[in-house]
């Protein structure tokens, strides 16, 4: 190993500015490090104030005379936080370490690496501060005002281009299926991305308006989060569990019929609307046709781990890409079932959407994104995780939390909709649901306390985490072995 | 084992990660899934193409 390669070892992320190429390494750990560490703090930041916004259903005036802090400006700074602050954040530090690797060279303009990670996290940060001033584009999960979309189109586009010219240059020849759903994830991504927030504000007005809108918000679900949330997946799952990925073709099965099914989901939040009726259909049967592509990941998945549950028992990461796998079958079984029209009628302008979108984004992607954090940070550390009853509280106070919530909220939002669907008052309907909100509260507290301590043994980890010793003669790409990840 | 067999069960590495691949199969139940979704596809695509169906 190269004597900068053992400084990084030996003095963590604090060590200077560490290039790929100048420790021989494939890929700079103080970047990737830098990554967690950043995705850590959004994955806290974002899913408290989700807490807060929460809070306000059940007490209305809470922090409600400080315009910034009121549900309007915050409930934003929730959503982009957790879709662009945590989940994304962690991707890209994760895209850093899984496509060098993949590709056996190191990562493509590898210095504009540093640059990315400051355009990123400022932006977000300044993203964030806009919104609750009340600086909104009005495009939901596109919120970001001209100011912010701007540096992160360029940030899209840089790790697009990143991507492309390392898959380009690879030295292996087989494309593993990360590859595939990471590339396409980055392409698909910049393209909407300035579709969202260049576009649609400026243009098509009215209905057509609604429409696109219906596009590039499913389009940020399953053209970013999806396939990249799928990549890190697949990336971990079978070192996780320390076998191999069950099939090659299932994972091309599901591949491609995600890409062929999804672009024509956008419009099934618009069902009974003025959108032309055979536009609807055809949303409608492509929400119900990504049933193949979630049944058939599930199935690899699963497949993966048959005979390798002591995984589950003894590494974290597998244990966050299974139960990860369990709440992506769920939440897409109900996603492609609550398109069909009968469905949309008793669901829709319910919370049962809302405990939806929570299972996929959150229950799902962030749970496989946290699995890849929990990987790659003792690894590129060489520490031990810090303290394991810290790692097990964070993943139980998750599932506990989190199942909760996710049942709670499907629950409240079919008896609201039978509730409406009898003729009851609007205004009823919503005093009925009180008690369900504030359970989904205290699950949601349950869930950030669970984040926090997670991420806190994270960053301690990184900083006084027991160094793993380097084996004399290790090659410069060597990652120790930590225990329970 | 058949030439069918052995190929599904071929494994192929990549050395940079160190991860293995099963070539693979497509599960009886999951292929029947498959059919059983493309014909409701055609069906409901069919019926309700329009809200006189």
């Amino acid at each position: 190993m190269s004597t900068t390669a053992n400084a990084m070892f030996e003095h963590g992320p604090a060590t200077p500015r560490v290039y790929a190429t100048a420790t021989g390494e494939l890929f700079d750990r103080a970047l990737i490090l830098r990554y967690m560490a950043a995705a850590s703090f959004w994955l806290v930041f974002a899913p408290t104030v989700g807490a807060i916004v929460a809070l306000k259903f059940n007490y209305y005036d809470f922090l409600g005379h400080i315009s910034w802090l009121t549900w309007g400006r915050l409930r934003p700074v929730h959503v982009m936080g957790v879709v662009f602050g945590g989940f994304s954040t962690a991707v890209i530090g994760l895209t850093y370490y899984i496509v060098p690797r993949l590709c056996g060279v190191p990562m493509y303009k590898e210095r504009w690496g540093h640059h990315i990670f400051w355009m990123w996290n400022v932006g977000l940060a300044v993203g964030f501060i806009s919104l609750a001033l009340g600086y909104n584009s009005g495009i939901e999960a596109g919120e970001f005002p001209l100011w912010v979309s701007i540096p992160v189109e360029i940030v899209l586009c840089m790790l697009t281009i990143q991507v492309l010219g390392t898959v380009k240059n690879r030295t292996e020849q087989r494309l593993y299926v990360t590859l595939w759903y990471l590339t396409a994830a980055y392409i698909w991504t910049a393209l909407n991305y300035a579709f969202g927030h260049f576009i649609l504000p400026y243009s098509m007005p009215g209905v057509n308006n609604a429409a696109m809108h219906g596009l590039y918000i499913h389009y940020v679900v399953g053209l970013w989060i999806t396939p990249a949330g799928l990549g890190v997946a697949y990336y971990f799952l079978p070192l996780a569990a320390k076998r191999p990925l069950y099939s090659h073709k299932l994972s091309l099965v599901g591949f491609w019929a995600l890409a062929f099914f999804y672009p024509f989901v956008g419009t099934h939040h618009y069902i009974y609307s003025p959108i032309p009726y055979w536009t609807q259909t055809i949303a409608i049967v492509a929400s119900m046709m990504l049933i193949i592509p979630v049944w058939t990941v599930v199935a690899n998945f699963y497949g993966t781990f048959v005979g390798a549950w002591k995984q589950f028992q003894d590494s974290f990461p597998a244990k966050f890409i299974i139960i990860g796998a369990l709440y992506y079958f769920i939440g897409c079984f109900q996603g492609s079932t609550e398109a069909l029209r009968e469905m949309q009628r008793l669901t829709h302008f319910t919370d049962f959407v809302i405990g939806h979108s929570h299972l996929t984004v959150f229950g799902t992607f962030v749970i496989w994104a946290t699995a890849g954090m929990y990987w790659v940070t003792p690894r590129l550390a060489g520490r031990e995780l810090y303290s394991k009853n810290c790692a097990q509280w964070h993943y139980w106070l998750t599932v506990v939390g989190f199942s909760i919530m996710a049942f709670d909220l499907t629950i409240q939002g079919l008896m609201q909709g039978t509730m409406l669907q009898a003729g009851a008052d609007f205004v009823d309907s919503m005093s009925a649901m009180k008690p369900y909100w504030f359970v989904r509260s205290l699950a949601g507290i349950t869930m950030d306390i669970g984040a926090a301590l997670g991420f806190w043994n994270l960053y301690m980890t990184i900083k006084h985490g027991k160094l793993i010793p380097v084996p004399p003669g290790a090659p410069a790409n060597y990652l120790p072995e930590p225990k329970w990840s | 084992m058949s030439d069918k067999d052995s190929h599904s069960e071929s494994i192929t590495r990549y050395e940079g990660p160190g991860i293995e691949e099963r070539h693979g199969i497509v599960p009886t139940w999951l292929a029947i899934v498959y059919a059983v979704m493309f014909v409701w596809m055609v069906w409901y695509t069919i019926v309700f193409w329009t809200d006189k169906g």
